[in-house]
């Protein structure tokens, strides 16, 4: 037979594919762009998504945080400080997230800090960060977590180091020390205080290796930041460590203003929780002030130092003053973070206008307002204003997206699924997801329950 | 054929009849899915361009003016426009500006009788969508619910022909029992079937389709071998670069714009049994069997709804 399709029984091999040697070569052009479609879907950018640099600089600082994967977490502990690294773990959970309101784990991590101390005498105030911010993080109402460490506080490696404080600055800067003590040849740290771009290389402190410090001038805010380690990101076990918006480990900082802090020590409420979470009082802190029982010796005497330089504040109510402070402070903590408001803290001094503001309604006095704000922020992070606010998480996945990837070439079935896709997280429902604006057309996506199954609608639609 | 094999069909038959009625479109599908809707003001060479990355060959349309359901976009919609710009070459312009709620015009023009967009509630079973799917020409019926709060109108998914076979072919095991070989069933359809050769002209091939109500054209050589088909869908392919410069191809030339993952064609012999007809649809992608004698001679071809027919209204 000169034919050359198959024929007889119908099995596998009737699909006659011999007879198709035709190819087209656009073929690939089609699935790039298709591939190009779906992966904007991820980026959720309605607009100019050409070229604008938002989406960039996140995507940047997301690579630098995929290498560290498969840096194993604690296995740096265990040689040196496995007494640390045990009691490490609640702590580390409990603080991971700026927010955690929950009653038991302060008491664990108090258990936990007080146990260390009277093993060790003295050692890392990074615990004792943790078990201050945790206090607080109990009364919402009552003030802001960085507003009670004071700069010396936020550098662990002070306190061991037996540094003296640092000179109290009037300015907005805050001069911190930032030490790594894991060892290692070249050491950078790089963070949010230099958009995740930069890196500051640490200085190795002479006669005790391992040992590396780097003095920074930071605004008052929370920095998070890792360090570069022999060209591997790593952080430090020695300091806080919570995990960020891209679901990464980072350490953290948080600074007040030297003038914030002080004041803080007052709040009798303050306190008295500290009491509450102890199981019992440590002999080495005695004094009205100690709000730092569970903080090792050296870092006391170092802030009873700075009190005594300071004039006694005023007698304020604690709340009084606090609810003062704040306003000063910048809402975002953050991470997404904002901080809360109760009713108490709202000033009466503000009061209700029928007038849009200029800034709302013309352009150009809006631009200028932003531009200000940019000045303003003096941060390596211009035009941060520009960047919309990120995703959280978990709207980042896209189940289209991962259709896409299913109906790659070689994987067959993939035209007779009949549009199956995987079936969503029920947060990404009712979501809308657009592509960005291509050859006029925008295309949006929503995910539905209808019934008990999931339809994810795309609507193409051109722009009028 | 033994007696046995027949009476086992016969009850094995209404057994899947059954379970269409037992069944509703909502179904058959997917837990998830996904659902391309194309608004009417889109214009039709994007909506072409839409339906290739998507890999998809249809999708239903919406009127975002009055929020209703506004029918299918499927391949002979464009092999409309395609024969209306070959008969009126002058109106190019109307034709790229062309948007997907003026194909009902140039229905009009061309004089094709419009598809039937008959559409069923995806809770009604699934012996009724298929009933009415026959009854249309249409090889696919669009499920459509309303809204329980606003009661406007809401494009649930398509169903197709082979989307529903294969449901059966993957969730009825009575379709073991279909042994009878197809050429005794009389659904076959033979006789002087519609065909072209390697060297007709493309522009043809598509006149054929619409004449005929077909969905693909067999290619034969001279000696009435089967060598390909040209199937409908294979003109969006045709057209989507440059639309509708190429209409002087040959239906060879015009094979060349196939994709890669084209399957290939489909034959079968009239002694194969129902049962690997219904075998080879539930594990590929096909739309009609070529069937063809000892020699590739093609005798006759198998449309999907020729099986769903036999399913839904024989051996009663």
């Amino acid at each position: 037979m000169g034919n050359t399709h198959s024929r007889g029984t119908m099995s596998d091999n009737i699909k006659d594919v011999s007879m198709v040697d035709v190819s087209s070569a656009d073929e690939s052009n089609k699935r790039g762009s298709q591939r190009a479609i779906v992966q904007s879907f991820s980026k959720l950018d309605i607009g100019d998504h050409s070229e604008s640099q938002p989406p960039l600089l996140r995507r940047r600082s997301t690579l630098i945080f995929d290498d560290e994967d498969e840096i194993p977490r604690h296995e740096e502990n265990v040689g040196h400080r496995s007494e640390l690294d045990v009691s490490e773990n609640p702590l580390s959970g409990s603080s991971s997230s700026a927010s955690v309101h929950d009653n038991r784990l302060p008491q664990r991590g108090s258990d936990v800090v007080f146990q260390q101390q009277q093993r060790q005498g003295s050692d890392d105030s990074a615990f004792q960060q943790h078990h201050l911010q945790q206090q607080l993080q109990q009364h919402q109402q009552s003030p802001d977590p960085n507003s009670v460490l004071s700069p010396q506080q936020t550098s662990p490696s002070v306190s061991r180091n037996g540094s003296e404080p640092p000179a109290e600055s009037p300015k907005t800067m805050v001069p911190v020390e930032i030490t790594w003590q894991q060892g290692g040849s070249k050491i950078y740290v790089t963070g949010s205080f230099t958009g995740w771009r930069k890196m500051i290389g640490l200085v190795p402190v002479s006669g005790q290796p391992g040992l590396f410090h780097i003095k920074l001038q930071l605004p008052p805010g929370t920095h998070r930041f890792r360090f570069i380690v022999d060209n591997e990101l790593r952080f430090s076990d020695y300091m806080p460590t919570a995990t960020d918006q891209m679901g990464n480990f980072v350490n953290y900082l948080e600074i007040a203003s030297p003038a914030e802090s002080q004041d803080q020590l007052q709040h009798p409420q303050l306190q008295e929780d500290l009491r509450d979470g102890e199981i019992q009082p440590s002999p080495l802190v005695p004094g009205k002030q100690q709000h730092h029982q569970a903080s090792p010796l050296p870092l006391t005497t170092a802030d009873q130092k700075l009190n005594e330089n300071r004039t006694a504040p005023e007698p304020l109510s604690a709340r009084s003053k606090l609810a003062l402070q704040i306003e000063e402070e910048p809402d975002d903590m953050g991470d997404g973070y904002s901080r809360f408001h109760g009713a108490h803290e709202t000033s009466p001094l503000y009061s209700y206008i029928t007038d849009i503001p200029a800034v709302f309604t013309d352009s150009s006095v809006m631009e200028q307002y932003y531009l200000t704000l940019d000045q303003q922020q003096s941060n390596q992070q211009s035009m941060a204003w520009l960047t919309p606010p990120q995703l959280p998480p978990h709207l980042e996945n896209v189940i289209l997206n991962n259709y896409s990837s299913a109906s790659e070439p070689g994987d067959s079935g993939s035209e007779n699924n009949s549009g199956a896709l995987p079936i969503p997280n029920h947060v990404v429902l009712n979501h809308l997801a657009t592509s960005s604006i291509k050859h006029n057309t925008l295309c949006v996506a929503s995910i539905v329950r209808y019934k008990r199954k999931y339809a994810t609608q795309m609507l193409y639609s051109p722009l009028q | 054929m033994t007696e046995s094999v027949s009476v086992e069909q016969q009850l094995a038959v209404q057994s899947i009849r059954r379970f269409l009625k037992s069944k509703t479109s909502y179904d058959v599908l997917p837990v998830s899915y996904r659902l391309i809707v194309m608004d009417t003001s889109l214009l039709v060479k994007k909506s072409l361009n839409i339906l290739l990355q998507n890999n998809i060959v249809s999708a239903p349309l919406w009127d975002s003016h009055t929020s209703k359901f506004a029918g299918l976009l499927t391949s002979s919609d464009f092999i409309n426009v395609i024969q209306y710009y070959f008969s009126n070459p002058d109106k190019f312009e109307l034709v790229d500006k062309l948007q997907l709620d003026g194909l009902k015009d140039i229905e009009r023009v061309i004089g094709v009788r419009p598809l039937d967009t008959g559409s069923i509630h995806p809770f009604k079973p699934l012996y009724d969508a298929c009933c009415k799917m026959i009854e249309s020409r249409s090889r696919r019926i669009p499920l459509i619910d309303q809204d329980e709060e606003t009661h406007r109108e809401i494009v649930v998914s398509v169903l197709t022909q082979y989307r529903i076979l294969k449901f059966v072919a993957l969730n009825c095991r009575e379709t073991r029992h279909l042994r009878r070989p197809i050429g005794e069933l009389d659904i076959v359809t033979g006789g002087e079937l519609l065909s072209c050769n390697m060297h007709t002209p493309v522009i043809d091939v598509i006149q054929l389709l619409t004449q005929g109500g077909v969905s693909s054209v067999p290619i034969l050589d001279n000696q009435r071998r089967l060598v390909n088909v040209y199937e409908a869908v294979d003109v969006l392919g045709l057209i989507k670069g440059g639309m509708y410069n190429d209409l002087s191809l040959s239906v060879g030339e015009a094979l060349m714009r196939r994709s890669d993952d084209f399957e290939g064609v489909y034959t079968c012999t009239k002694h194969d049994k129902l049962f690997t007809i219904m075998d080879t649809i539930r594990k590929s992608r096909v739309h009609r069997f070529f069937v063809v004698d000892d020699e590739g001679l093609l005798t006759g071809v198998l449309t999907l709804s020729d099986i769903l027919k036999y399913i839904l209204f024989e051996e009663n």
